[in-house]
């Protein structure tokens, strides 16, 4: 029969916690006690283990989510045998009973090791949560083996902060309260939730992870340079005139991929000391989203036009910016591009996205003094910020790159002409 | 050893002492007059006895309108003063016996800090663990020739004005003075009000200044704002009026309505080290001063100048000595200007919500859609604004004017002190009929879903 494998509650404060890793995927087979994933609370790592042995026939949520506890986060079983019965419902936060108030736990050392059960309570401790419809999850109490004592609860029911209608309508929209208020009677008031540190969000929680993970183990620097724009604003004009939807950085994004078709040593990944050349390009591009930065990839773009890779731009980026891309369209990029020019950026480091060895940042378009046939008049230019692991590129092969990527844009007008 | 002395027994000192000595603490008030302060003796309840007495008058002209024949109207300057003085006198009875109740020992005298724990008063030193400073305010007295006339009053001594003047010039257009214009305009004085701003301030609400300022008007008093006083002269206002002509103002009286300013001299701050300027003394929202044992409430921090702000900032300070936990929170602290019609408001004004970047609804409904503001204002003129925040349908500000509107202001600071949202106004009962209705209705109406 099929086991589901709930996520854990590592301490009596916490009410979801991130879903780091999955360390065993589905469809492995997975043998009792075997660490099949890595959870994350606000103030440790944990890791998951399987509690029976079989194959794991499903997971629930991704990396990088934020899971309520006891929530089921996979099922492991023999293949054929159905886990949908196991699947969470889509808000699987545990409902509260109406009437019944939130719990608000007091910051407690004894970290359990599992919630106790309801024959936990005594007998006057259930009379007291049956009196005041009080039924919080995960009190360890102070009588013997975590027994829960009446006066636990009551100090827990009294504890539990009571908010203001505002304040309460933020706390919906993920700020914290503190325990105690500086409202009438100790009541929350909107203030104090300002005042209260911002928990960062499963997605921005892996941000940042990767971001220090990123600097710590590369060695990063930046190259800046600029192209002549004259052609991108040429072409993008023509595709508008044919009808096509091109945008400036669709045109450098299909200008990169070309010049990284001649270099493919910037097109690689380092992993463990070993560098990975990919013959095949997944650019990625960091997508402004209201999660956060989301970089969707863009398989096999050596293969695409121009107007095949910008509507590939263009749906990804609805479908990153709504939520519903799917993680294959996000994992997986060898190279990524970072457009800030479209909020006026003249130039910026963009960071590594490990283990990519390069990243391109796009800049602002300026005018920029240029001397031409002893007179100096005005052109157009686009930034380039492209920042590279100086322990698998130095300086020399990534100024190379980006002339030839210069000499790409430049040209963009002989590039695209089969195009138009 | 006393726990707390108390320096000032005007509604911040008294409330406080008063609660001081219900926590069975040992505490002495001292006074140099009778207790009460400004609020009883110069302030808050003298001039409501007046404004009762000259609106009286004014639902007495249009008696007919409510099918009533009146002949022989007249007004008795003496008998309402003398009024005044009998409720004045009992209210002030009323405090002496709280102090009483409540163990406070009331000193007669001048008090002022001599050191750290120590009041100096009579001659004889004091000790105290706690002292609380609440000297309040008196009126300020801005710098033009001719303001030391003994024509030129201010809102204390013409309390005790035994005629109604012909013909009174008041200087500033806040709170006090629209109080003593809509006074004297309604029992009959030619009133001119000067003010050097181009609105009247008294609120402090746009819309509601200036629905104030008509009303006002109608009853008979005459504005001169974006006006300049360059002179006084006896009676008489040199002034230069919005297009800079000079002018003047022949009057029997002139009433300096420029404002009030806290008392800061003469206490021992300076000695005892206490942080404070011309603004007042500086306090914290647990109303400590900068020295240890040394607190401050009322008109004296230059804060709010508010009766009811200084007696909640008393008892804040009382309660934070003894190690209760509290804190004054100005956000809905309630206002009201007892003119005809009366202004109350609570909350922030649209200009506040616009300069701190708060997106809002508003709504604004007249008086009169409530029935008994009809029934009980014959021609009475008036409306509710509601204010609330855009994002959430919290309730930041309520402005209202016309009469009622006092007594119903506190609903809206609780509602805005509790940050009640106006799905949650919705639920609540407002008695039928009442004029409380138009604030539920200017609420309600500020839809945001």
């Amino acid at each position: 029969m099929a086991t589901p494998v709930e996520m854990p509650r590592p301490g009596i404060t916490v009410e979801e916690c991130l879903l780091v890793r999955w360390r065993s995927r589905k469809g492995e087979a997975v043998s009792t006690g075997q660490v099949i994933a890595e959870i994350e609370t606000d103030k440790a790592g944990f890791e998951v283990e399987a509690p029976a042995e079989g194959v794991l026939l499903e997971t629930f949520f991704e990396e990088g989510e934020l899971v309520p506890v006891f929530a089921n986060i996979c099922v492991i079983g023999q293949p054929g045998e159905n886990y949908e019965e196991f699947r969470p419902r889509k808000d699987a936060r545990p409902a509260p009973v109406p009437g019944e108030r939130a719990a608000a736990p007091p910051a407690s050392p004894h970290a359990p090791a599992s919630p106790p059960a309801e024959a936990f309570l005594s007998p006057r401790a259930k009379r007291f949560a049956a009196e005041h419809r009080f039924h919080p999850a995960g009190v360890v109490g102070s009588g013997p083996q975590g027994r829960v004592l009446e006066e636990d609860l009551r100090r827990l029911y009294h504890s539990a902060p009571r908010v203001s209608s505002l304040a309460d309508a933020m706390i919906h929209e993920g700020h914290v309260a503190p325990a105690e208020g500086s409202g009438v009677n100790r009541m929350v008031r909107a203030r104090d939730l300002l005042d209260a540190p911002v928990r960062l969000s499963g997605v921005r929680e892996i941000i940042a992870r990767r971001m220090r993970e990123s600097l710590a183990q590369s060695a990063q620097y930046t190259l800046h340079a600029s192209a002549d724009a004259t052609g991108l604003l040429a072409v993008r004009q023509r595709f508008k005139s044919a009808g096509e939807n091109i945008n400036i950085n669709d045109l450098v994004m299909f200008c990169t991929v070309r010049a990284l078709v001649e270099a493919p040593e910037l097109n690689a990944e380092l992993i463990e000391g070993r560098l990975y050349r990919h013959p095949s390009i997944h650019l990625g591009f960091a997508c402004d989203t209201p999660k956060g930065l989301i970089v969707p990839v863009i398989r096999d773009s050596q293969n695409l036009s121009p107007a095949e890779l910008a509507r590939r731009i263009r749906l990804l980026t609805e479908q990153a910016l709504s939520g519903a891309i799917g993680t294959e369209d996000i994992s997986g990029g060898t190279f990524t591009v970072s457009n800030l020019g479209s909020l006026g950026i003249e130039w910026f480091t963009p960071i590594l996205n490990p283990p990519q060895v390069a990243v391109l940042g796009v800049n602002a378009i300026q005018v920029k003094p240029v001397r031409k046939d002893g007179e100096i008049v005005f052109i157009e230019h686009i930034g380039l910020s492209l920042t590279l692991d100086h322990q698998v590129i130095d300086g020399a092969p990534g100024a190379r790159f980006l002339k030839k990527l210069r000499e790409k844009i430049e040209n963009v007008e002989e590039l695209v002409s089969g195009e138009l | 050893m006393y726990d707390l002395i108390v320096i000032g027994g005007g509604p911040g000192g008294y409330e406080a002492a008063a609660h001081a000595g219900r926590l069975g603490k040992k505490v002495a008030l001292i006074e140099e007059r009778r207790l009460g302060g400004t609020c009883l003796h110069e302030g808050c309840i003298p001039t409501k006895a007046f404004l009762k007495s000259s609106k009286l008058l004014a639902e007495c002209r249009k008696a007919e309108r409510y099918g009533i024949r009146l002949s022989g109207l007249g007004f008795d300057v003496g008998a309402v003063q003398e009024r005044k003085t009998r409720i004045v006198s009992t209210l002030a009875r009323g405090v002496e016996s709280l102090m009483k109740r409540s163990g406070v020992t009331v000193i007669q005298g001048r008090g002022r800090i001599a050191a750290r724990n120590a009041v100096r008063v009579n001659e004889a030193t004091e000790q105290a663990r706690n002292i609380l400073i609440a000297t309040g305010s008196r009126p300020a007295a801005p710098a033009i020739a001719g303001m030391d006339s003994p024509r030129v009053l201010d809102s204390t001594s013409i309390l005790e004005l035994h005629e109604v003047p012909q013909r009174l010039a008041i200087i500033g257009a806040g709170y006090i003075g629209m109080e003593f214009a809509s006074f004297f305009a309604e029992v009959g004085t030619e009133v001119t009000v000067f003010d050097i701003l181009p609105e009247v301030s008294a609120a402090a609400d746009r819309d509601v200044a200036k629905r104030l300022t008509e009303a006002v008007a109608r009853n008979g008093a005459r504005f001169e704002l974006s006006a300049k006083i360059t002179r006084i002269d006896g009676s008489t206002v040199h002034y230069e009026d919005r297009e800079g002509r000079a002018k003047t103002l022949a009057a029997d009286y002139v009433l300096n309505a420029t404002g009030r300013k806290p008392v800061v001299e003469d206490a021992g701050l300076d000695e005892a080290g206490v942080d404070y300027d011309a603004g007042g003394i500086r306090t914290s929202e647990l109303g400590k001063t900068n020295v240890p044992g040394i607190w401050a409430c009322g008109d004296v921090t230059g804060r709010m100048l508010l009766a009811h702000a200084a007696a909640r900032e008393g008892i804040v300070a009382v309660n934070n000595m003894f190690g209760v936990k509290d804190r004054i929170r100005y956000e809905a602290i309630p206002a009201v200007i007892y003119t005809h019609p009366e202004v109350a408001s609570a909350g922030r004004t649209e200009e506040e919500l616009r300069r701190q970047g708060i997106e809002y609804v508003k709504s604004v409904v007249p008086m009169g859609i409530a029935g008994r503001f009809l029934i009980e204002n014959e021609g009475g003129t008036g409306f509710v604004k509601a204010l609330a925040g855009a994002r959430y349908g919290n309730l930041l500000g309520v402005h209202a004017i016309g009469d009622g509107a006092s007594e119903f202001i506190f609903g809206a600071a609780w509602m805005i002190e509790t940050e009640m949202r106006i799905a949650d106004v919705r639920e609540l009962v407002f008695p039928h009929p009442t004029i409380s209705e138009a604030l539920k209705e200017a609420i309600l109406q500020a839809s945001w879903e």
